[in-house]
């Protein structure tokens, strides 16, 4: 009785371990946009500032190509919206991911009670 | 603060010393990295200033390698191509590439005020932390002291 507790609770936390794992995994992924959009958000200011007769131009490999300035504008334009759309859905992802783990504790915590019990009955029959 | 750190155990101090350090390092490295950022804008402004028409046409020395120049003349003095992130680079003039810098570095110098005082606080509050610390390890030293002197009598 003890010993199958005892490999539940394993498995479960095993289980428990690989999801916290998957939410720091998330919240770096989180993190690392976050930069992008900052990084974006400045790039998007300063190209604002521009006049058409300044010439942008675009870093491919190791090569600048001429680009126009309305469609430098809408490519960052596209990316910040991209990168707030991926926010978004990690921020949900996350949400959900908090709200199993925190299931997930009660589950441990109830299968870890019960096998104290069951040790406790165990120790007293000896 | 809500939490009378006189009421928490040694090992929970010690917990609490370990998130103070690594955020105080954390603050500390991030100033560090503004600060050098900072130190780069600063450079490329003061690079602009040999942009002026007094040595236009002069010769100068291009470095095609680390090691491996190549003599070139000045012919343009008024355009300068500046990196504004994420692969664009924009062509501006040597006016309007000052106030980028200058905008760059008043941004940095904002942020660098704007982590300064969290980085005070969580110094303060470390050194709060191992002051209660101290003055309990030295309880209990005593303590143990004091029980170490009662026990050889008793035997």
């Amino acid at each position: 009785m003890a010993e199958a507790l005892q490999k539940k609770l394993q498995s479960e936390l095993e289980k428990y371990k690989q999801m916290q794992k998957d939410v720091s995994k998330s919240m770096s992924a989180r993190q690392k946009l976050e930069a992008q959009l900052t990084e974006n958000n400045i790039v998007k200011e300063e190209l604002d500032i521009l006049e058409s007769a300044n010439t942008v131009y675009k870093l491919i490999g190791p090569v600048l190509v001429k680009q126009d300035l309305d469609e430098a504008k809408a490519t960052v334009a596209k990316r910040l919206e991209y990168i707030n759309g991926e926010i978004q859905r990690y921020e949900t992802l996350l949400k959900d991911m908090e709200k199993k783990s925190e299931q997930h504790r009660e589950v441990l915590s109830s299968l870890q009670q019960e096998y104290q019990k069951a040790q406790g009955r165990a120790v007293g029959k000896v | 603060m809500a939490v009378n750190l006189t009421e928490l155990s040694l090992q929970q101090l010690e917990g609490l010393k370990t998130q103070f350090d690594q955020e105080v390092e954390f603050l500390t490295s991030s100033i560090g990295q503004l600060k050098v950022v900072q130190t780069k804008y600063v450079e490329a402004k003061d690079s602009l200033n040999v942009l002026n028409k007094s040595n236009e046409g002069k010769e100068l020395l291009v470095p095609l390698t680390s090691s491996m120049y190549v003599p070139g003349t000045l012919n343009d003095v008024e355009h300068v191509l500046v990196d504004v992130g994420t692969g664009y680079y924009v062509e501006k003039n040597v006016e309007d590439s000052k106030a980028f810098f200058k905008r760059k570095i008043d941004f940095l110098t904002k942020q660098i005020e704007k982590i300064q005082p969290a980085l005070q606080e969580k110094h303060g509050m470390k050194q709060a932390v191992i002051e209660v610390m101290n003055v309990k390890i030295q309880q209990l030293q005593q303590s143990q002291q004091a029980s170490q002197a009662v026990g050889p009598a008793k035997a």
